[in-house]
């Protein structure tokens, strides 16, 4: 009688779970059908010099076995995975840019953020010469890190719904601190021929106190206070032929900041990282292949048990293909790995150490997807992810996550549908 | 005798990266620009402009940027023949200038027709034509 009553319960909140995940579809189609009347506008056109105005709607639908993403996606599936931008870039003097974007994104249990500035800033540069150029650029910037960090929120830059995840972790609260910081970028490129070399370096304040990104850096659950102290520094170099038919980048995230703890119980303390990230892309007429490599050193102290410094290397890498077949379909293939521990891939030594089932300090993840642009501006990508390891599962979509010895193994499905102007 | 086999190699893998010019009409394409026709432009110099680095001419004018939709067969002809790069390559420079708020990408006009009138009508602008 009591699992009767429970399991109509549970069809109830399903249910109610279902019509609200409806609902917020609606609303995004809603979003999408007064911007669709643009579609034989490429981009809106100011009228005032080169002044464009431009926006993405994209739309997620998420069906996973055994654990959640981007919201409740066990089941019948999740829709909470939307991303909506709008911006606007132009000349204020032929030489200096004004470009902003607003975003409005909704990730599940990984991004709650709704609306944010993503960027608003400043660019200057100046010509050396008929092939070199310089810059600085100011305000809200976007993270230049490896391929995909600077554009990463829009499906029409990625090679399919998801970017790799070991290497740019939607699920874990980290990422909100990637995506943009507040401050300064250096750059410049200078070619001979086709061969071209390019450096940014940016000195910002991180958005480390957004999204949970304090309590995911110092590894406390729950762990409420404020990170400070020196800025963040990203560097990222490369090499590019033809214009990027064979790329290679190398860029570096350093992260030193401390934690002023709010939460009684738990100490103040500093957290460092170092994430270096190689990067290499070969793009042919046809074909596309790519393979980034980083590793993490995290160092934490004075928050930590008895105070002792703690650090750990993780491991993140992927390789890469898409094939375009025509000019609107193309292809994915993708084997992405994620270790936690470098010292300990298994993740026995761990899993002994926490209590936790060993598949939380790892995982492997192989894509296959199809993208297809269905008429100029309307995009629909889909992709099967082959998962073993939970290693990063989203613990606020999972929040039994670390109490029941779930699976290795589990699957994803995902369909995104995008419009552009 | 060693640099001259080793330029050869040079050269010919050069030349087997290169895409094919696919000229199935006998016409090329030209670069069209009305008030800087002057301009002796490279394809170094053309990939600068194209690919939105360059953003005002050497008198110090602003510099406009037009060009036919990814999919047209002019323009892929433009990118390939010309500039010697994929359309896609193109369209992922402009789409990371677009959503990363480092650039100013071409406008698109629909036809080749547009294309010259627009040009005519916008001081300093530069797009292309068949000839």
């Amino acid at each position: 009688m009591l699992s009767v009553i429970s399991k109509n319960r549970r069809r109830r909140l399903y249910s109610q779970n279902t019509s609200f995940c409806c609902y917020r579809f609606f609303i995004s189609i809603l979003w999408v059908l007064p911007l669709s009347y643009a579609q034989c506008v490429p981009a809106l056109e100011l009228g005032i010099g080169d002044w464009q105005a431009h926006g993405f709607v994209s739309q997620g639908y998420t069906l996973t076995s055994e654990y959640n993403a981007y919201g409740h996606s066990t089941g019948n599936g999740s829709l909470d995975f939307t991303e909506i931008g709008v911006n606007v870039l132009g000349h204020l003097q032929p030489n200096l840019l004004i470009a902003a974007q607003g975003l409005y994104r909704n990730g599940g249990g990984s991004d709650r953020e709704d609306f944010r500035l993503d960027f608003a800033n400043l660019d200057y540069h100046f010509s050396l010469g008929k092939q070199a150029t310089a810059g600085i650029r100011l305000g809200r910037v976007k993270n230049p890190f490896g391929l995909y960090n600077d554009t990463r929120d829009v499906v029409w830059t990625r090679p399919g719904v998801f970017i790799p995840q070991s290497v740019y972790f939607d699920s874990l609260a980290l990422r909100q601190a990637m995506i943009s910081s507040d401050g300064g970028i250096l750059y410049n490129r200078f070619a001979v021929g086709d061969h071209a070399l390019k450096t940014e370096f940016v000195v910002s304040e991180p958005l480390d106190d957004t999204g949970g990104a304090a309590e995911f850096l110092t590894g406390i659950p729950n762990a409420r206070g404020k990170l400070g102290g020196r800025p963040l520094f990203i560097g990222r170099m490369g090499y590019e032929w033809q214009e990027g038919r064979f790329r290679l980048l190398f860029s570096v995230v350093n992260l030193d900041r401390d934690f002023k703890s709010a939460t009684p119980g738990v100490s103040s303390g500093n957290l460092k990282v170092l994430y270096p990230l190689a990067s290499a892309q070969v793009n042919l007429e046809d074909w596309s292949f790519t393979g980034e490599y980083g590793r993490i050193t995290a160092e934490r102290s004075g928050f930590t048990p008895g105070g002792v410094t703690l650090e750990n290397t993780s491991e993140s890498f992927y390789v890469q293909a898409q094939y375009r077949f025509t000019q609107d379909w193309s292809a994915l293939l993708r084997y992405d790995s994620f270790t936690a521990n470098v010292n300990d891939r298994s993740g026995n030594h761990l899993a002994a150490m926490t209590g936790l089932p060993k598949h939380r300090f790892y995982a492997r993840d192989l894509t296959a997807g199809l993208r297809w642009e269905v008429v100029r501006n309307w995009m629909i990508a889909g992709e099967y992810h082959s998962v073993w390891g939970t290693g990063l599962v989203s613990p606020v979509d999972n929040p039994d996550l670390n109490q029941r010895n779930g699976p290795e193994r589990w699957d994803m499905f995902s369909i995104m549908l995008s419009y552009r102007f | 005798m060693h640099m001259f086999v080793a330029a050869w190699f040079v050269v010919s893998a050069a030349l087997i990266f290169w895409p094919e010019p696919a000229r199935a009409d006998n016409t090329t394409l030209v670069p069209y620009s009305v008030s800087k026709q002057y301009t002796h432009l490279t394809r170094d110099d053309l990939r600068e402009i194209f690919f939105g680095r360059r953003t005002r001419w050497p008198d110090g004018t602003p510099l406009r940027v037009f060009v036919l939709p990814d999919h047209d067969p002019l323009h892929i002809r433009f990118s390939k023949e010309v500039l010697g790069v994929y359309p896609y390559q193109l369209r992922s420079v402009w789409d990371r200038m677009v959503y990363s708020g480092t650039g100013v990408p071409p406008t698109m006009v629909e036809s080749l027709e547009k294309m010259k009138t627009v040009i005519k009508e916008t001081p300093d602008a530069i797009g292309y034509i068949e000839k």
